[in-house]
């Protein structure tokens, strides 16, 4: 599939890595009941994904420019995000005091985000030719 | 003196409004002489425009991937002199068809006698 470039895929295995470190971080935090540690591993997972999300989407739009208002890196995002942490409540990896109703309700909710903006995306999209801006097509 | 500053100016702000949007014909029109890789087309476009078209290698590389999503242009890869092979670029039967209708349209204008007589040549 065209949509899936090379920037996207590396975007996906540097945002894999980071989301299991944070993982990691939070689960720990929480077991030892810091504080601390529970919020700067998610402000900092937070600057990492939105550097991630900065630098891999400059790369992707310098080397195709798809109009897709963010889309596929959101939902790559949300796909490796969730998908990580389902994985990590099977494997058992995750705190005591976490349970898996909150993974899902973060499914649930930030999947009506991603909705609203999908839809953004189907609106953009009839301004393009083929996810290319009709605008910025031609040179 | 003065006048002649404010002419160049003047000419260099219209042609840099003028030249966007040229680069595609220009690309179109080199390949219009057989598959050429991205050097070759670089050279023509420099080339037959006298210079005053000029195209980074980055941006028409982005250029071409682009025509080639649209399915109006596509390459065969052959070996070249030394080192890897090289993409030849050609335009597709959507690519023809889309170049000779601008041209029909946008181009084929300037060639009527009222509009040449206009242009003084």
């Amino acid at each position: 599939m065209k949509a899936i470039t090379v920037y996207l895929l590396r975007f996906a295995l540097a945002a894999t890595v980071l989301t299991i470190i944070f993982r990691y971080f939070l689960s720990q935090g929480i077991d030892a009941g810091s504080t601390i540690t529970v919020i700067l591993s998610a402000v900092l997972y937070f600057i990492g994904m939105f550097i991630l999300g900065w630098y891999f989407g400059k790369k992707d739009g310098n080397y195709l420019p798809f109009y897709d208002v963010g889309f596929r890196f959101h939902l790559t995002t949300y796909i490796i995000y969730n998908l990580i942490s389902e994985l990590w409540f099977i494997l058992e990896f995750n705190s005591h005091y976490e349970n898996f109703f909150t993974i899902h309700r973060t499914v649930f909710i930030w999947g009506g985000f991603l909705l609203i903006h999908f839809i953004f995306f189907l609106w953009a999209r009839k301004r393009t030719i083929n996810n290319l801006n009709k605008r910025d097509l031609f040179e | 003196m003065k006048i002649e500053k404010k002419l160049q100016e003047l000419l260099s702000s219209w042609e840099e409004t003028y030249k966007k949007g040229q680069l595609t014909l220009w690309i179109f029109l080199s390949l219009q002489e057989g598959r050429k890789y991205v050097d070759e087309i670089k050279d023509f476009v420099e080339e037959k425009s006298n210079g005053t078209i000029t195209c980074e290698e980055q941006s028409l590389y982005r250029a071409l991937r682009k025509y080639e999503h649209v399915d109006i242009m596509s390459y065969e890869l052959r070996k070249g002199n030394k080192g890897p092979e090289r993409k030849y670029y050609y335009l597709t039967d959507l690519g023809q068809e889309l170049f000779n209708l601008f041209i029909k349209r946008n181009i084929y204008l300037f060639y009527s006698d009222e509009i040449r007589t206009l242009l003084k040549f």
